[in-house]
């Protein structure tokens, strides 16, 4: 239950010249570290951040059948079809066999649903149409009204778990990735950058990391890195927003049945339901900022799928920003932009001779995408082993040694295995026991409890941490104690951890707070303030942060 | 058909209060609640008012009372005789209160290693209002794995200086872990469990005889004894008497996430009280209209699981509380509507309903959101409170009322005390006086 595969800053050795470097913890940059692994690279992988904390940690959680693409851009819908059956063969743990349809609701056109089965034969997508009343039977919220449904193999795939699965199949071939560790420059001589300056950016620590090859997996950010390096490279980030509800509305991905827009799609990922989504062209990739009517809109859109959704308890709002790339860097209207991912040599391009960045793409396609840069950065370094990445699979991070879908109720089963009760539970709603946030605090530390969060989904369930924050808290002041005497440090360690994790995850709740959410909001701030003292602990500190 | 000269909705301490004082005085008074109410949900402090440079919670009070549109304003007077009558109610019903309104702030730690300002609170919390004399320590003593309380990390934050504020504060802080007999196992490991397991006389003689070895393992000299708050529930004054005896020492019950056992206790003494003098409170009964004539309200119709329940009623207290107690809901419109009777609600603009940090409890704007009344707490309208009452015969108490802050204020409670004093005075000299009548049969089923 953890990044295995992620190492300590003693890997940075500053003798040491890697392979390749790649730039970004997302799920593309994971697949690029096992891809150029397994082609015999010894890689290191640097972010900013926790891994999958970008784009890959801030998206709705779909696996594209390829469905939503066949009408305006076929080659992508072939791609998310192709990679589908790859992702679902190689990374079963990650993948929620949901399934997904495609209704016709009233707002939509009876011609999009007649074309739509010969679009999806066209790009080999699967899609039959199935009985409306078998659908609603199964989807009791779902439309009533809706006059056409067609079967497609959407699913939800959880990014932090397969990231996990990625960097820790690279990890056994000596390759290694360095979360919290930015890139702030290269040396750079004539037309090759020698080394990235990383800074650990919890230690302030400044390094020189050597690598034969550069790769930028960065995404949305590839803009700043080819900056850095002196390549010219112009991003059309594009802004979607998500909301995410209490509970599990749909069990099947549910997608409208017309030129995808927003709000069109609801995906049942975990213990929640995530509605996304919109898209808006944002100059800054780290904006998203989002407002009120950006929310009603959506909700707008979504109640034509599910007609009571504004009465359905909101948990928070979330935005995501996609990596999208125009061929012509001329700034094209967010959803004109291509999906199509582009492996960018800067050889051609900017004159390096060893830089390369990948950019636009799916999270879907992340193992593609990850297998053409790695054949472009392997030609470049004379390393002509080819891609296994669609063969072999991914180790399980959660150690199954059955490979099988992910599946809601497999948490539950094992903690009922192992004795179950609620004793050992310090997250109710997504059932996270002591030890498994033990386990993670021991092998991750010093992390954050959103770093927990992405390991575990700890706090992620309706109270959204109202409760089990402090818990947590609690089993970091015991970890603490481990490696400190000192009260005072624990003290503000665990601390730390408490009020970081509340704002994390208070955080996207501002523009959707309404109704039970709202009160929610209230009772909560109500006993950590009124009951707990929550401000003798937070008070100033948290207000000056707030401020920064 | 069941009928009450008076129906409370609501059974938080507003509720209670206002039911238990009308029913004092021979009102006959049934208590309608759709949940447990919010003191299922308190940590034991019964919170008058706070500020950083008050002197005490009267000056607070004061404080408060000049401030335009806060309840205090119009109930700031009523604090001291609405009090007085809560701690001699609380002492006849054997869960006796410390602490006044002109005797200082004292710090009480809690459950999360904080340390919150009380000037009343329960005797298991009573020595937080001591001041500490030099060299006395702390030892925390909690449960080894129950999840609500972690000894060591209540004990590391509390070793902070600055967590204190400016109170005395112990020489030093310690953290021991003890295995209560038979806690175990895995399952239900909570708050209510061990309290329960309080109640048993032989029980927590074995649990006591364990804590009081670990207190004593860490060192000589004089101590107070943190614990999490769950000294007994139904037994107590008596698990309470029972621990300071065997530990040597004052006891402090640190408040934890919910549930509250200390406001459970409150709650069941207020109930059992109420159900004395004739009263009735139905749990599950959510209300599905109101039935008004002109400017009265006539019957109540509630809804429970499988029938619907109409009571006549003389007159009706809205001690539904504010958003946090459903008494308000903030509509995806950003219309803030009030639950029972419809009735036109003031506060903030949707945009700041949440603002800022959520680390900062200002940031809840929302929280003030409520109902503007007359002096007799009859609602008037926000916009025209000139007008005149909008119900002769409505009364509100509590969170419901417009105006306060109070995860800031620290008022909630003065609040529910003054305002159930208030209504109940208004309403007495109302209703018929009667003697209390036991329970009417067909209104129970």
């Amino acid at each position: 239950m953890t990044f295995a595969g992620t190492a300590a800053a003693s890997t940075l050795d500053p003798t040491v010249v890697w392979d390749a470097l790649v730039i970004g913890g997302g799920a593309t940059g994971a697949g690029l570290l096992r891809d150029l692994a397994r082609r015999g690279m010894r890689t290191l992988l640097v972010d900013r951040s926790d891994l999958g904390t970008g784009t890959s940690g801030r998206y709705h959680g779909l696996l594209h059948s390829g469905g939503r693409y066949v009408a305006r851009d076929q080659s992508a819908a072939r791609e998310c079809i192709v990679e589908n059956r790859i992702v679902r063969r190689i990374a079963p743990f990650a993948v929620e066999d949901t399934g997904g349809y495609f209704v016709t609701t009233p707002d939509d056109p009876d011609d999009y649903a007649d074309a739509f089965p010969g679009l999806c034969a066209a790009s080999d997508v699967d899609c039959q149409e199935v009985d409306v009343a078998e659908v609603l039977r199964r989807n009791p919220t779902l439309n009533p009204r809706i006059r056409r449904a067609f079967a497609v193999p959407d699913a939800a795939v959880e990014p932090w778990a397969l990231i996990e699965g990625n960097v820790a199949d690279a990890a056994a071939l000596g390759s290694a990735a360095l979360p919290y560790h930015k890139v702030v420059g290269f040396d750079r001589s004539g037309e090759r950058l020698l080394a990235a300056k990383v800074v650990d950016v919890r230690s302030g620590t400044e390094y020189r990391v050597m690598a034969g090859q550069m790769v930028s997996a960065a995404g949305a950010w590839g803009g700043q890195i080819a900056a850095m390096a002196g390549a010219k490279l112009t991003m059309a980030p594009g802004k979607g927003t998500m909301l995410v509800f209490n509970q599990r509305m749909t069990d099947a991905v549910i997608n409208r049945c017309h030129k995808p827009g927003d709000g069109d799609i609801m995906v049942p990922v975990g213990t929640v339901a995530i509605l996304g989504t919109t898209d808006i062209h944002v100059a800054d990739p780290d904006d998203w900022q989002i407002t009120r009517s950006e929310v009603d809109e959506l909700l707008d859109e979504g109640e034509k799928l599910f007609p009571h959704l504004r009465r359905m308890r909101l948990l928070r709002a979330y935005g995501g920003v996609r990596p999208l790339y125009d061929p012509n860097e001329a700034g094209t209207e967010s959803r004109e932009v291509t999906r199509a991912h582009v492996v960018l040599d800067h050889a051609a391009r900017d004159g390096i001779s060893n830089f390369t960045s990948i950019v636009g793409g799916k999270l879907t396609t992340f193992r593609l995408m990850a297998q053409d840069t790695a054949d472009v950065v392997a030609r470049k370094a004379g390393v002509t082993a080819r891609a296994t990445t669609a063969q072999e699979p991914v180790p399980d991070p959660h150690g199954g040694a059955k490979a099988r879908y992910h599946w809601l109720g497999g948490r539950l089963a094992a903690h009922e295995a192992e004795g179950g009760g609620d004793a050992g539970l310090l997250c109710e709603c997504e059932l996270v026991t002591r030890s498994m946030l033990e386990e993670v605090l021991e092998r991750r530390w010093p992390c954050s409890l959103d770093d927990v969060r992405r390991l575990t989904r700890l706090g992620m369930g309706p109270c959204q941490g109202g409760f089990c924050t402090f818990r947590a808290a609690g089993a970091v002041a015991d970890h603490a104690a481990l490696v400190t005497n000192d009260p005072v440090a624990i003290g503000d360690m665990a601390e730390q951890a408490m009020a970081d994790f509340i704002r994390e995850r208070q955080r996207g709740t501002q523009p959707i707070a309404h109704g039970r959410q709202l009160q929610e909001a209230v009772v909560t701030a109500g006993f950590q303030w009124g009951t707990l003292g929550l401000d003798s602990l937070v008070g100033t500190d948290a207000r000056s942060d707030a401020q920064r | 058909m069941p009928s009450a000269d008076v129906a409370v909705i609501g059974a938080g301490l507003a509720g209670l209060l206002t039911a238990v004082r009308l029913a004092e005085d021979g009102a006959r008074v049934v208590v309608l609640s759709e949940g447990n109410g919010t003191l299922h949900w308190a940590g034991g402090p019964i919170d008058l008012g706070f500020a950083p440079r008050a002197s005490d919670a009267a000056d607070a009070v004061r404080g408060l009372a000049r401030r335009r549109g806060h309840p205090y304003a119009l109930l700031g007077v009523d604090v001291a005789p609405a009090l007085d009558w809560f701690l001699q109610l609380t002492t006849d019903l054997g869960l006796p209160h410390a602490g006044s309104l002109d005797g200082g702030f004292g710090p009480l730690p809690t459950g999360i290693g904080g340390v919150r300002p009380v000037s009343v609170v329960p005797a298991a919390q009573a020595a937080a209002l001591e001041p500490w004399a030099p060299g006395e320590r702390l030892v925390i003593a909690g449960q080894a794995g129950f999840k609500d309380f972690w000894p060591r990390a209540v004990a590391s934050s509390l070793a902070r200086p600055e967590v204190w504020g400016g109170f005395s504060r112990p020489a030093r802080v310690t953290a021991v872990t003890v295995e209560w007999p038979g806690l175990h196992e895995r399952r239900n490991l909570n708050a209510l469990r061990i309290a329960e397991a309080f109640d048993n006389p032989d029980w927590r003689t074995a649990a006591l005889d364990i804590t009081a070895r670990a207190v004593a393992s860490t060192g000589p000299g004089p101590v107070r004894v943190g614990l999490p708050a769950v000294l007994g529930l139904r037994d107590h004054p008596r698990a309470l008497d029972a621990a300071e005896e065997r530990l040597g020492a004052p006891v402090m019950e640190f408040p934890l996430v919910p549930p509250g056992i200390p406001g459970i206790r409150l709650h069941d003494v207020l109930r059992a009280k109420l159900r004395a003098r004739g009263g009735r409170l139905l749990l599950g009964e959510r209300v599905a209209r109101v039935e008004t004539t002109r400017r009265k309200v006539t019957a109540v119709a509630t809804t429970a699981a499988t029938r619907e329940l109409v009571t006549h009623v003389g007159a009706l207290v809205l001690a539904t509380g504010g958003i946090a107690g459903s008494g308000l809901i903030g509509e995806p419109s950003g219309v803030i509507r009030e639950t029972v009777l419809g009735l036109p609600v003031e506060g903030p603009p949707i945009e700041s309903w949440l603002s800022g940090d959520p680390l900062d409890p200002g940031s809840l704007p929302i929280a003030a959101a409520g109902l503007r009344t007359d002096d007799t707490l009859r609602p008037v309208d926000p916009g025209r409170p000139t007008d005149g009452p909008l119900f002769d015969n409505v009364r509100v108490v509590g969170a419901l009322l417009a105006g306060q802050q109070w995860m800031v204020e620290r008022c909630g409670d003065g609040v529910s005390l003054a305002s159930a004093w208030r209504a109940a005075a208004s309403l007495s000299g109302a209703a018929p006086k009667r003697r209390a009548t036991p329970r009417r049969a067909e209104a129970v089923r």
